[in-house]
């Protein structure tokens, strides 16, 4: 927003005047001298990990950028549970800020079109002439869309497997599954039942809650790709998906240690996981390890993280991301490249992971002491050699990978391993939803 | 001075008109709008919002999933209604009777209303859910099952009927009960005493005193409240989202569950705005028949 918009609003009654009066001074000002900045540009991030160690941070990174170049950053704070909506909204031309922490880059960029959402800065890009060799090369994927450079990685979100130590050495296991035969035999033994024959504790976990992400990794892992390059193809009709799903639907009916409730709203495999009611999850979100860390102390030496467990074609870990860009409409561009500068700094990236505790897409924040003082987190670093990122090279992958029913891969797993319909017909039909889905973006000149 | 009163009576109401046509009529004619519209927001930048006439409506009455969601929708409103108004009669009389200890009781009563929709969703999603419900536990601890009752996943049917559809629909009644017994309540303090006094010296019993003079007086007021309840219960999202999002195989899917999984999920606003346009027909059906049954009851007057 403008220094003369944010005045406008800010101001009222008898104040009115004299804010008009210093907007326009400023506005002469800076048609008077364009090297001059604009002093305020305004902020937002979504809010990770602890949120007040999280606002602290913020507030300390603001205070230090503003000391150096005389711009102020207002930051808010904009919570997870509202941030997707909040998106959609600032891609349709809502109320946005000049910059910030950004996701679903592909979707909101086709949904925003030439006005509104994220803003490309490729005139900026020379600004940053290392980050090939600073950062990942996954990551950078993710802040390129079309041929243009958004913005700066600075969160990951890599998903190893997690297991109850106590629960498999119950079980006379010693480590972590390393393919998915050992990870069927070590859900078995982990797999408790009562004297009714109820399962009281499920030796396995998908994922996450959002079951579509939480399918994601076993498909690669089988070998399989969701579309062409280009992101026009769907290419599911395939034989990983046959053996990611026969491997799914085996865990739920034939070893049964896979809760077969797990595509419906209120299962919780994290929470499960801290009462003891799942012994291992293939997949973790990033913060599951950090918060059984901090916010869980009696269960300290009873679990550990481990690379996911390989199948047919690789133990291909689930990435998320998260990046800092600008905002369409923003007058204050170069004002915002500054502090994504400021931001993309090897201390201020070391900062920003530790707070949220969100792996860093930067090499060296990972090489740091931080990255390296427990298991846990060195084996969120090994994973990261196996790292597939999650975002798709079509505006309508969101969409696809909804985690409700009537989106495609949602209702392609449950057909295919809750109801055990015949695969080639499901896997056909997901294959032609899927394909009609992506022609939506395309359309015919 | 005439004129400086109804001034004074346009003032007084303006703000609520300004926030409802704001807030209430202007999104609502808005979104119909849209649902004449292509709104693709994965095209919308290239292709605009192109007049498509019916096709929308075409497609969302052609989709089984929706077709599901009006036949629930309309399933669970009536058993809503048929649960909370029976259950509202009783304890509509128990409020109204003394004894001691009815303000405790009134209160329990009214607990329910103190609790939005958003937040009794979530406790009744972690009551009944299968591993974790304490239901479950105490139901098991007393010999009753031997399993857990699968509340909310259990996909079985017995006609159009499950496990899940029922214990939304009983959430949900639970939820609007409160307002259901206040409402009767006033209907009941409304009732002359010497009718029931009457009805005494010719020797009725509590069944006659409910059939011929409780149940005919309340009239008016029932059909008000289930005219409600069916408005309501046609556009009733937040505890059937909540708890299931529809699930499981759609069986407690409703219509504006539809709708907000197609903007939000799918980013297709044309359809949702024509699931949009249907709850608003159906919902205008009734508002109809209301009005129309309030003018009849005036002109028999």
């Amino acid at each position: 927003m403008s220094t003369m918009v944010r005045i406008t609003n800010g101001w009222r009654g008898r104040c009115a005047r004299a804010g008009a009066a210093l907007a326009v001074s400023a506005v002469a000002m800076g048609a008077a001298a364009p090297q001059a900045f604009a002093q305020e540009i305004e902020f937002w991030t979504q809010s990770y990990g602890d949120l007040i160690a999280w606002q602290r941070t913020m507030d300390e990174l603001t205070s230090e950028f503003e000391e150096q170049s005389g711009i102020e950053v207002n930051h808010e704070l904009v919570n997870w549970s509202v941030a997707f909506n909040r998106w959609l909204t600032v891609a349709q031309g809502g109320a946005a800020p000049d910059c910030a922490d950004m996701f679903w880059l592909h979707s909101f960029s086709a949904i925003g079109g030439d006005e509104y959402g994220p803003l490309p800065i490729n005139e900026y890009r020379d600004r940053w002439p290392d980050l090939e060799a600073q950062f990942y090369e996954g990551s950078l994927q993710d802040v390129n869309w079309n041929g243009d450079f958004y913005g700066i990685p600075w969160r990951g979100d890599v998903r190893p497997l997690i297991y109850r130590t106590d629960y498999a050495a119950e079980a006379g296991l010693e480590g972590a599954p390393d393919t998915w035969d050992e990870l069927v035999e070590h859900a078995k033994a982990m797999t408790v039942r009562d004297d009714n024959g109820n399962v009281t504790r499920w030796g396995f976990a998908l994922g996450p809650d959002n079951v579509s992400q939480a399918y994601v990794p076993y498909y690669w892992q089988a070998g399989g790709l969701f579309m062409t390059e280009d992101g026009r193809t769907a290419t599911i009709d395939n034989e990983a998906t046959r053996t990611a799903l026969t491997f799914i639907r085996d865990l739920v009916w034939e070893h049964e240690v896979l809760n077969p409730d797990f595509m419906e709203r209120g299962h919780d495999p994290e929470a499960d996981f801290q009462s003891g009611i799942v012994a291992m999850i293939g997949s973790a979100p990033g913060p599951t390890a950090p918060t059984l860390a901090s916010d869980f102390p009696e269960l300290d030496g009873k679990w550990a993280l481990a690379i996911p467990a390989e199948g047919p074609a690789g133990r291909d870990a689930y990435a998320g991301s998260g990046y800092f860009g600008v905002l369409r409409g923003s007058d204050n561009v170069e004002e915002c490249v500054q502090w994504l500068q400021f931001l993309s700094t090897p201390d201020s990236m070391q900062r920003l992971s530790e707070a949220s505790g969100n792996v860093s897409p930067m090499r060296d924040v990972m090489a740091s002491d931080f990255w390296s003082d427990t298991e846990w987190k060195k084996t969120i670093t090994e994973t990261l050699e196996h790292a597939h990122t999650s975002q798709h090279p079509s505006p309508v992958w969101n969409a696809l990978v909804s985690p409700e029913p009537g989106a495609v891969i949602y209702d392609m797993m449950y057909e295919a391993v809750i109801q055990q319909q015949d695969l080639d017909e499901v896997i056909a039909r997901a294959q032609e939803r899927m394909q009609s889905e992506m022609d939506r973006a395309f359309v015919e000149e | 001075m005439e004129r400086q009163k109804r001034l004074f009576c346009y003032l007084m109401v303006a703000p609520a008109v300004i926030f409802t046509f704001v807030l209430g009529l202007l999104p609502m004619i808005t979104s119909l709008g849209w649902s004449f519209l292509e709104y693709d927001l994965i095209r919308v930048q290239q292709t605009g919002t192109p007049f498509v006439g019916l096709e929308n409506y075409k497609e969302v009455l052609s989709d089984g999933r929706f077709v599901r969601s009006i036949t629930n929708t309309f399933l669970m409103t009536g058993l809503v209604i048929a649960f909370a108004i029976s259950l509202g009669l009783v304890l509509a009389h128990v409020m109204h009777s003394n004894y001691r200890g009815r303000a405790i009781v009134r209160v329990l009563i009214c607990a329910p209303w103190f609790v939005p929709p958003v937040v009794a969703a979530a406790i009744w999603m972690w009551l009944l859910n299968t591993d974790r419900s304490p239901i479950n536990a105490l139901l098991m601890d007393m010999g009753l099952i031997d399993s857990n009752i699968r509340f909310l996943t259990d996909s079985s049917t017995w006609g159009p009927f499950s496990v899940p559809l029922l214990s939304v629909t009983a959430v949900r009644a639970w939820n609007g009960l409160p307002f259901i017994v206040i409402f009767i309540l006033a209907g009941l303090q409304s009732i002359p005493r010497d009718l029931y006094e009457a009805a005494d010296v010719d020797g009725g019993n509590l069944w006659h005193k409910f059939r011929y003079v409780t149940l005919p007086l309340l009239k008016p007021v029932l059909g008000v409240l289930i005219m409600l309840l069916l408005i309501t219960g046609i556009g009733h999202f937040e505890i059937n989202y909540i708890m299931t999002g529809g699930g499981p195989q759609d069986l407690t899917n409703v219509m504006a569950v539809y709708s907000y999984l197609q903007a939000f999920n799918f980013f297709r606003f044309d359809l949702a705005s024509a699931a949009g346009g249907v709850i608003l027909v159906l919902t205008g059906i009734i508002c109809a028949l209301y009005i129309r049954g309030q003018l009849k009851n005036r002109d028999d007057r």
